[in-house]
């Protein structure tokens, strides 16, 4: 009887790999399905107005996808530096390093540096967030260069590196408040028919951009390779120290962009609390999608899948009235949930 | 005795075992043998409880089991040695040995004293010159067999099962092995024996048995056949073993090694390919070639020395670099050192030879797929989709992928390390062959095998290395054998 349940169960997965996924989301994508049903339900139905009904039910998504945006870039990255074997705990802090000399930049106090090179409107924006994505660059490869040519493990690297980050920020911002123009947050706030959904087009143009890289170029499967048996990557003639170091590259890149979104969406940031805690969202994102913390497994679609699991489920928690403070709690057992069911499938 | 009863296995809609019956009884060595893929481990597998059959029965003494995990297995006295390594590298030998049936003093602590004392004594019995304190990490692949075949027989087990065992040792252990396995024969311990060494079969086993296409397709009494009948039965015609011959052109010098240094494994290794030359190295445990030609392939520190490909000097800090200046390495060792256990076949076959596929590191998919085809068929490779994982091959027919990682690369120069590890007798000559079509066409090539015969058969010249140096050269008449296992065992050649 157990056999005939298991046959079955793997007659379904089988049909999904058959569908051209290597990796079948299965479980995943039943997971988020049950939870958009159990939110359409308790949202409830409105039969009387049906056009009503979806237009409260899409807005209500785009709320949760746009307030996970920069989050769930991060989570995409985050992936990529697992798959290594490695991990990054300085996400946050890069966060605030990048988001303060975004503002630094466009200030439109008497402080703001392309304010006084008299440098304004789209130009000096473009500028800006090219600074902030070369920075977030150069910090991701300290970072990665720290771990590959100096031998610390990934944990520690990122842990001090997460402190300097932060810290030098905090220090350097200390009593300056700067604003950064109006037009600027139309990065984030750019309404199309009263609808705000830039950060979701942002996601998903990373989301895409980083599944063709994890699965179509060398580099990806590079990634794979080195996270999975590093040994036999290097005796394969793989560069296992440079792939290394550009995981956690690429990662600095998308924190930057998600800097970007982040100030562009308030046009303030608080360098003390920002991005706190952004690291183990993105972990969490990432091992609810099926990413292995050991290394050598993961995609960047579970990842997606996943941060839509713990966005979902933040907004059922909220909407059935759970106090904030025990929402963590739930995403710590959906954390926990998601390895159990993991370590399941592979015995 | 333990009987398995019209066992039925399939993986998916792939049918890999069809009603096998097989006896086994008690102080017998059985040789279980058949093409890659055949099934054997699959098999060996269902009665280790690693795997569930689809059907049929298993008896132990005339009474039904089931064995749902590999304890279970191991609680009725069977013991098995996987065809691929099962150490954890983080621990000591020593506790490697009790792994899962760790002994306790009357406290509840592990009892240490008593696993390394155990350990000490196996290996006193085995002749074997290891610490059982050391690192299992820092064991090359024939020292970790070795642990493993120890491990088993120091389980008491009333049964054991032996997946290729004998891969990666040298002649001197597998000696040793016969002896302890006659040992325990003599003691009533039954023995299965699986091996693709046709002649360690007709030396060590009593009854054989044959798979074909996951059918039993012949048993007797091995005195009553020869290896080359057994060869027959396998294929299900007959080999030719015949003399290998190629057109020899030896060009000028690919490689030169010049007073190599390691910090423990090798010291003042000097040696030289030309192009078009197949140049063997063998020796026993410890004689350190594996980790020469590692860090002649930039993988493992050198301490002093030169390395010049085609005269000019290298100096290699990684092994992209040695790829780049035309240097190929097959690693030995297959799980450890090339299986990539989270990619598919295709990406297995396809970690090397990259930049023949991909522009500006991008990948195209019908140039890679094109290009494994290629050597699917050249290699023979049993296998059903290029997506499936690399574990759902059979341990020869990895072996296979991971040498066809290689081939298309264009190396000047081809290092092999135990390039025919698991395959069987008929995929062996093909390598044979693909070997000469390479040097043929210009290629150096290096093989490092353990097999005297191998080498004898394969190559020009042959270095001996005896304790990381290099004991001596054989080629021609010298190429012997005898004169092979006098240099690997620290003699020098009769002068003639
Ligand atoms: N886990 C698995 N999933 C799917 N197919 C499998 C799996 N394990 C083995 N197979 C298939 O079963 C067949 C028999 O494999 P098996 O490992 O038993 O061969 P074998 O006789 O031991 O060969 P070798 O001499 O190469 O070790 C092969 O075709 C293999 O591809
Ligand atoms: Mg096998």
């Amino acid at each position: 009887m157990h056999a005939g349940t298991r046959q079955e169960q793997s007659r379904i997965r089988g049909w999904f790999e058959s569908r051209g996924a290597a990796d079948s989301h299965f479980g995943t994508v039943l997971v988020l399905v049950i939870l958009i049903i159990l939110q359409t339900v308790v949202l409830g139905f409105d039969y009387s107005s049906v056009g009503h009904w979806f237009s409260s039910w899409a807005r209500n998504w785009i709320n949760i996808l746009r307030n996970n945006a920069g989050i769930g870039i991060v989570s995409l990255g985050m992936t990529m530096v697992i798959i290594t074997g490695g991990i990054d705990l300085a996400v946050g802090s890069t966060l605030v390093a990048t988001g303060a000399v975004i503002m630094t930049l466009l200030d439109t106090g008497p402080k703001g540096l392309f304010l006084k090179m008299g440098l304004t409107g789209i130009p000096a924006f473009i500028l800006t967030v090219g600074t902030a994505i070369i920075l977030g660059y150069v910090l991701g490869t300290v970072i990665g260069l720290l771990i590959t040519k100096g031998r610390i493990a990934p944990f520690v690297a990122t842990l001090g590196a997460m402190k300097i980050f932060r810290s030098v920020t905090q220090h350097f911002m200390q009593g300056y408040n700067p604003r950064v123009p109006r037009e600027f947050l139309k990065i984030s706030n750019l309404t199309v028919g009263n609808l705000m959904f830039m950060p979701i087009i942002y996601w998903l143009v990373v989301a895409a951009v980083l599944h063709y890289i994890a699965t179509r170029t060398v580099f990806g499967r590079q990634v794979i390779a080195v996270g999975s048996n590093e040994r036999a990557a290097r005796l394969s003639g793989v560069n296992v120290e440079r792939v290394k170091t550009r995981a956690y590259s690429l990662m600095g890149i998308l924190v930057a962009i998600a800097s970007v979104i982040q100030v562009s969406r308030i046009g303030s940031m608080d360098f003390a609390n920002a991005g706190s805690g952004y690291e183990m969202d993105a972990i969490a994102a990432a091992i609810v999608g099926g990413t292995v913390m050991s290394g050598g497994r993961g995609t960047i679609i579970g990842t997606v899948l996943g941060m839509l699991i713990i966005a979902v489920m933040n907004n059922l928690l909220n909407l059935f009235g759970v106090p904030p403070f025990l929402r963590e709690a739930f995403k710590g057992l959906i954390v926990i949930f998601a390895v159990l069911l993991q370590r399941k499938e592979s015995a | 005795m333990i009987r398995m009863e019209n066992i039925n296995k399939s993986f998916g809609a792939h049918r890999v075992l069809k009603d096998v019956t097989i006896t086994i009884k008690g102080g017998e060595i059985c040789a279980l043998i058949g093409e890659n893929g055949a099934g054997k481990s699959t098999l060996m597998n269902i009665l280790g409880g690693v795997h569930q059959r689809d059907s049929g029965r298993i008896y132990i003494n005339g009474s039904e089991v089931e064995f749902a995990t590999p304890a279970d297995s191991l609680n009725a006295g069977i013991a098995f040695i996987h065809q691929e390594l099962n150490l954890i590298n983080d621990l000591p030998i020593f506790e490697n040995m009790f792994l899962g049936r760790e002994p306790v003093n009357k406290w509840g602590r592990l009892d240490l004293d008593r696993m390394r004392a155990e350990t000490e004594a196996i290996f006193g019995r085995m002749n074997i010159d290891l610490d059982p304190k050391t690192m299992v990490r820092n064991l090359d692949a024939s020292y970790k067999q070795i642990v493993e075949i120890c491990r088993a027989i120091m389980m008491d087990a009333s049964v054991i099962i032996m997946d290729e065992p004998t891969t990666s040792l040298t002649a001197p252990e597998i000696k040793r092995v016969f002896e302890m396995m006659d040992t325990l024969k003599k003691q009533g311990v039954g023995i299965i024996f699986i091996s693709h060494k046709l002649n360690e079969v007709m030396e060590i086993c009593e009854r054989y048995m044959v798979l074909r296409d996951g059918e039993l397709v012949a048993e007797g009494l091995v005195t009553d056949v020869t290896a080359d009948d057994l060869a027959r039965f396998m294929v299900g015609h007959d080999i030719s073993t015949d003399v290998l011959t190629r057109q020899k052109i030896i060009g000028p010098e690919v490689l030169r090694v010049e007073n190599l240094c390691h910090t423990h494994a090798f010291r003042n290794v000097s040696l030289n390919v030309s192009k078009g030359e197949i140049l063997g190295l063998t020796g026993l445990l410890g004689d350190g070639r594996s980790e020469l030609f590692q860090a002649i392939f930039g993988a493992e520190p050198i301490v002093s020395g030169d390395i010049f490909i085609e005269d000019r000097r290298a100096r290699l800090h990684g092994t992209e670099q040695a790829l780049n200046l035309g240097i190929g390495y097959l690693p030995g060792n297959r799980k450890e050192n090339s299986i990539i256990k989270d990619m598919n076949v295709l990406e297995n076959a396809s970690i090397v030879t990259w930049p023949l596929f991909a522009r500006q590191g991008i990948i195209d998919k019908k140039k890679q797929e094109n290009l494994f085809a290629e050597q699917k068929t050249r290699l023979a490779i049993r296998m059903r989709k290029n997506t499936d994982n690399i574990n759902t091959l059979s341990g020869g027919n990895q072996q296979k992928v991971v040498l066809a990682k290689w081939l298309p690369a264009g190396p000047k120069i081809l290092i092999l390390d135990n390039p025919t590890q698991g395959v069987d007798v008929g995929a062996k000559e093909e390598i044979y062959d693909i070997v000469l079509r390479l040097a043929e066409e210009g290629m150096a090539i290096v093989v490092l095998s353990s097999e005297a015969a191998e080498i004898i058969r394969l190559c020009d010249r042959a270095l001996v290395m005896y304790q990381g140096e290099i004991q001596g050269e054989v080629s021609g008449d010298t190429m012997t054998e005898h004169d092979i296992m006098r240099l690997a065992t620290g003699g020098s050649l009769a002068a003639s």
